[in-house]
């Protein structure tokens, strides 16, 4: 009968399972073979040799572009996450009472994390233009300088801004959802107790809605390590290399002016690695909020 | 008192406001953009002004918006489809059996969802050219599979753990197969949950970037790929790259606020049912 039962269950789960297995672990695989090889583009597959972990020695040791888009990638990364969080929880605080039309509201919140990404990077480019964009409009209407947005010095925070423009509501939508989700029962016992608002916020919400909360930041930080379509479409990694986060050096190495599939190949295993130290961390907490939750 | 109070209201109802405004007008300035002149277009200072639909006429005659949006349409159908088909029956079985590592199992399948597409497109490049398969809609409606199926497994594994199991117990009892459980009482208690879900794979794939950029060229161009013909800033023409970014965005915005009331369980697939 058990035996039965999973045999069952399986016949379900089989179909998925296969075809992930075909598209995602079988080309993984291939990924690491092709990391070992020194293949690029304008040889044939055939004339490729083995070269054992040649690639990775050349990305560790000879590639100052790599350390580079490793650093800019961990900072921008730290930045933008940090940002999102404090102005997210913000805008979740200050929406999480009673307001006229709120519904209306929340629905432009979600406006800009839903828009195609490549789009968002060609609106900013219209906006961050430093002839005809319209923020330096403003600015100079405001009696400010122009800022040279996408200038070798500016271009790497202009991309923080418009990250944080695109993806703080979702933290607000996350943590509002949090927020309207909580108790009732301990803040009135805190306001029984004589507990002031910040003791309140510091020592109950802020605590209660910690598994939000860490959920929120490890699925930003993921997406921020793999960060490629905005970067592509408002700098392509440049000037310079100024942008040049992890995604963009793999494209520069494999496919832009090298050809190098096999050094870029190395890149993406370390890429893959460092996403899926974060994707475990971020499953181990889900499966303890699933245990505990449900 | 009262009127550190009113202030406070003022000033919360401005801070709103703000953010508000704040989220909206990226999108609204494209808009405009849209509708100027060419010569209006370069010029920020101006706001008002009678609009022209000549920017969107000329993106669809000079560069076959039309036939982008068509091949983003077959992939995002196609792809949507399978994983709808596919997930929603791997959902029931994590649903509504027991085995062992099962959690093991699922949460491996979730972590597929994360994998960054700069990672895998090199091999997916690569197979694809040996299999002649580049530049196919076939293609990439099979890569987008990766995110889309792990991603209808959590969603619809949450829909089908809300639904009462005594229903289907007592199904099973009166001698129906587990096929017709599946029809006559699955399938339609979470259609609801079966659509939003399927809307979020729409959206998804619609928006995907790096993956359509790398293994297309041509015939299976999607509408994010555009972009492309706008990265250099000289020559570039603002109002026709206003206009292809409101026509790709206008599905999506319309998609969007349809599931708005499973947004926050969309984006935290499953995990966090607000």
């Amino acid at each position: 009968m058990r035996k039965r039962k999973k045999r069952e269950a399986y016949s379900f789960i089989l179909p998925s399972l296969a075809t992930l297995v075909a598209i995602v672990i079988f080309p993984t695989i291939f990924l690491w073979y092709v990391s070992l090889t020194n293949y690029d583009l304008s040889m044939g597959w055939e004339q490729k040799s083995f070269v054992g972990p040649r690639n990775y020695f050349f990305l560790f040791f000879e590639d100052k572009d790599f350390w580079h888009s490793l650093r800019i990638t961990l900072f921008f990364t730290a930045v933008t996450v940090s940002l999102e969080f404090v102005l997210g929880l913000g805008v979740a605080l200050l929406f999480h009472r009673h307001i006229w039309g709120k519904r209306v509201w929340m629905s432009c919140l979600i406006l800009p994390m839903v828009i195609t990404p490549t789009i968002i990077s060609l609106i900013w480019k219209l906006m961050l233009n430093t002839e005809y964009g319209v923020l330096n409009f403003i600015l100079s209407q405001l009696g400010l300088g122009k800022i040279n947005w996408l200038g070798p010095k500016e271009a790497f925070w202009s991309l923080i801004l418009v990250d944080v423009w695109e993806w703080t509501p979702f933290i607000a939508l996350i943590l509002y959802a949090g927020l309207q989700a909580l108790p009732q029962e301990p803040y009135e016992a805190a306001v029984v107790d004589g507990a002031n608002p910040r003791q309140i916020f510091f020592y109950l919400t802020l605590p209660l809605l910690k598994p939000m909360i860490i959920i929120a930041l490890l699925l930003r930080s993921i997406d921020a390590l793999k960060m490629f379509d905005v970067v592509y479409g408002l700098t392509q990694g440049g000037p310079g290399n100024a942008t040049e986060l992890m995604s963009l050096h793999i494209y520069r190495l494999g496919f832009r002016h090298t050809n190098w599939i096999g050094r870029a190949s190395a890149n993406a295993v370390i890429l893959l690695f460092l996403s899926t130290l974060l994707t475990t961390v971020l499953l181990r907490t889900l499966r303890r909020e699933r245990l505990g939750g449900a | 008192m009262s009127s550190l109070k009113t202030w406070k209201k003022v000033l919360l109802s401005i801070l709103i406001a703000l953010v508000v405004a704040v989220c909206i007008f990226p999108f609204v300035w494209m808009l405009m953009t849209s509708l100027k002149t060419r010569v209006q277009a370069i010029n920020p200072a101006i706001w008002i002004f009678t609009p022209t639909l000549e920017n969107y006429r000329s993106v669809f005659q000079k560069r076959d918006l039309l036939l982008y949006i068509k091949n983003s349409a077959i992939v995002v159908v196609t792809t949507t489809a399978i994983s709808i088909f596919l997930g929603t029956l791997a959902a029931y079985g994590f649903a509504r059996f027991h085995f062992s590592r099962k959690e093991d199992v699922a949460f491996w399948i979730l972590s597929l969802r994360m994998l960054p597409p700069m990672a895998v497109v090199i091999p997916f490049f690569l197979l694809g050219r040996f299999l002649g398969l580049l530049d196919t809609h076939i293609l990439l409606a099979i890569v987008y599979l990766s995110f889309n199926i792990p991603f209808t497994i959590w969603m619809m594994r949450g829909f089908i753990e809300e639904i009462p199991q005594e229903i289907e117990e007592a199904a099973l009892i009166d001698g129906c197969s587990r096929l017709r459980v599946l029809t006559k009482i699955v399938f339609p208690l979470t259609l609801p949950g079966i659509a939003a879900t399927a809307i979020f794979c729409v959206i998804q794939s619609w928006n995907e970037f790096a993956l359509a950029f790398f293994l297309t060229s041509f015939n299976a161009r999607t509408v994010p790929t555009t972009v492309t013909f706008f990265l250099s800033v000289m020559g570039i023409i603002w109002g026709e790259m206003a206009a292809v970014g409101v026509v790709a965005s206008i599905p999506v915005l319309a998609f969007a606020f349809v599931v708005q009331k499973y947004l926050v369980r969309g984006l935290t697939f499953g995990a966090i049912k607000s």
